[in-house]
């Protein structure tokens, strides 16, 4: 009898393993999803008033997210003329009077340029501290929305938006109010936008 | 033996007959797939092995649609279906091709790029096998599938997916994934096989702008996004601002450079082509669902990702109304149609030019909401 119902528990255990031979490989597990903000804090941020920044441009990326893409595409769109450099560096300056870093962290983006997220933050150190020192004028931009917020972008957020004379943030990506709180800490003109379509209008708003 | 043993043996062996004969008619029924009405442009069917012979006669080949315009112009490829258990990806094809009026130019459409996989279910996932939409003729049945190419066609996976050219390596299962296997190879297995037709049909048809139209589960991370090559990024930026602008919630990723077997690093790598990717968010995908449903698969309903969202898991929002059907294929009908727009500003000699496909206004935004999850898309279906 004993003999019997091992038979039958290891046809029942063949029948399971075959059950679940073609079961895929399981989802990534999230890393770091960005949760829904409880509520934003109440930083006091004043928009840009009058027209600061200067041509020659360059625009280049905060974390390779590829934001800055779209945000060359835009400024093409309404007849800004700029040089574009996802990876330069302060010897690739030149004459550019305005900086603009497009900020958004992307796995993808860093594979891409095949940097990694460390090697980023120091380039992007390096070539802050190069457009300062030669006087450009600094402009931070945050347009990606809530894709674009995490552990990954965050990271590139404050060094960046510190040290900006001016910033554009898309508001559905600072609902925390983390681009707001540094902008209001450091009395740097921010303009929040409701979409990247209206970069259209405050971004030339901004160059003389 | 006694008596007494007989009788349940051939009891036991009766049932067991049953179950063998009515799996296996289900199993045998799963190789009828549904295929396409004939839109207003579609002038032939042909076969992707007519590019590749090396699939003919196989579980492997799969048809194509060719939609040519009256004028000359350029040609695009559309590819659904390459996981066969992500519906707006196959759905949208098929709504492309029974609605697309081409003016110029020629788009091939392949609605179960991986064919094998339609003929499929992954056991473990408890996942539907059908699902119906009332069409204009009617209810018509549509399968849901498999992510893998079916493993009667091919079999059995090494531990280790080394994959050809890279020779980057991957878990074994990942062997039947045909979004692993591009360029893949004129003598490879079954999927490389068929991902080498695909190549072959877009460099003998010089294919400038390629799609592939996929689905994630609302916890993974690249969702509601495009991925593109990097030769195809400045018109990805462009047509990616135009969905932006359409009130469409899109990311977009530059392809890496070293994660091999992907259409939107390999078909750019590969072939002359713009290779983009798009991802919609699929409720019946993931590992935080309830258990598969069809309100999952066409409602894009699940009421565990709504207690995942409150809880911070997901990578997409996700409340009672959820993402529907017409929301997913809207998104993809729209891309297409903005990432072709952009295409035809950077090559006006080569233009692409149709009409007639619904885009994210008329599937999702202006539909009455009493009819999305299925009904809604089944009104521009045959
Ligand atoms: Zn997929």
């Amino acid at each position: 009898m004993s003999k019997k119902i091992i038979t039958l528990l290891l046809a029942g255990v063949m029948m399971l393993s075959l059950a679940a031979c073609g079961a895929k490989e399981a989802a990534p597990a999230p890393s770091a999803p960005s949760a829904p903000a409880a509520s934003a804090p109440a930083a006091e941020t004043t928009g840009l008033t009058e027209a600061f920044a200067e041509s020659p441009i360059l625009v280049t990326s905060g974390g390779q997210s590829a934001d800055y893409q779209m945000i060359a595409t835009v400024m093409g769109k309404v007849g800004m003329d700029y040089e574009v450099s996802n990876l330069c560096t302060s010897a690739d300056l030149g004459d550019a009077k305005t900086l603009i870093i497009v900020v958004g962290g992307s796995s993808k983006g860093l594979g891409a340029a095949g940097i990694d997220a460390d090697g980023e933050l120091a380039r992007l150190e390096e070539l802050i501290a190069g457009a300062e020192s030669a006087g450009l004028s600094i402009i931070a931009m945050h347009t990606g929305g809530e894709a674009r917020r995490g552990d990954l972008s965050d990271k590139f957020i404050t060094p960046i938006f510190e040290k900006a004379d001016y910033a554009i943030v898309v508001t559905a990506g600072d609902e925390d109010g983390l681009m707001a709180g540094i902008c209001a800490n450091n009395s740097i003109p921010m303009d929040a936008i409701a979409s990247i379509s209206e970069v259209t209008t405050v971004l030339p708003a901004a160059f003389k | 033996m006694t008596k007494k043993n007989y009788i349940s043996a051939a009891l036991c062996l009766a049932v067991s007959i049953a179950i063998m004969i009515s799996t296996s008619m289900n199993f045998l029924a799963a190789r009828e797939v549904p295929m396409p009405e004939w839109g207003p442009s579609v002038t032939e069917v042909k076969m992707l092995s007519d590019w590749f012979d090396g699939l003919a006669g196989t579980n492997g080949d799969t048809p194509v649609y060719v939609l040519k315009g009256e004028k000359e112009g350029g040609a695009a490829l559309v590819l659904g279906g390459t996981h066969a258990n992500e519906p707006s990806g196959y759905m949208s094809a098929i709504t492309f091709i029974e609605t697309a009026v081409v003016e110029a130019g020629t788009i091939y459409v392949i609605p179960y790029t991986n064919h094998s996989a339609m003929t499929h279910n992954d056991p473990g996932e408890g996942n539907i096998q059908y699902f119906t939409i009332n069409t204009q003729s009617g209810p018509r049945t549509f399968r849901f599938g498999s992510r893998a190419t079916n493993p009667i066609d091919q079999w059995p996976d090494p531990d280790v997916y080394v994959h050809y050219p890279s020779n980057q390596q991957l878990s074994g299962s990942e062997t039947r994934n045909i979004n692993r296997g591009y360029p893949g190879r004129a003598d490879g297995n079954l999927t490389e096989r068929m991902a080498y037709g695909v190549a072959e049909l877009i460099r003998a048809e010089n294919v400038g702008i390629t799609f592939d139209l996929h689905e994630a589960s609302p916890e993974y991370p690249v969702i509601n996004a495009t991925v593109a090559h990097q030769d195809a990024m400045n018109i990805a930026s462009e047509g990616c601002i135009e969905l932006l602008l359409g009130g469409i919630d899109m990311s977009l990723e530059q392809s890496p450079t070293n994660f091999h077997g992907l259409t939107h690093r390999e078909l750019g790598d590969y072939t002359d082509t713009m290779a983009i990717l798009m991802e919609t968010a699929n409720a019946s995908q993931g590992r935080l669902r309830g258990a598969s449903s069809v309100e999952q698969v066409l409602g894009g309903l699940d009421r565990f990702y709504v207690i995942n969202e409150d809880l911070g898991m997901l990578y997409v929002p996700f409340d009672e109304s959820g993402h529907p059907i017409e929301e997913r294929c809207g998104r993809h009908l729209q891309g297409v149609y903005e990432y072709i727009s952009a295409y035809n500003n950077a090559n006006p000699d080569d233009a692409i030019l149709y009409s007639g496909v619904p885009g994210y206004a008329e599937l999702f935004l202006m539909a009455d909401p009493a009819t999305l999850g299925g009904p809604h898309l089944g009104s521009y279906l045959k």
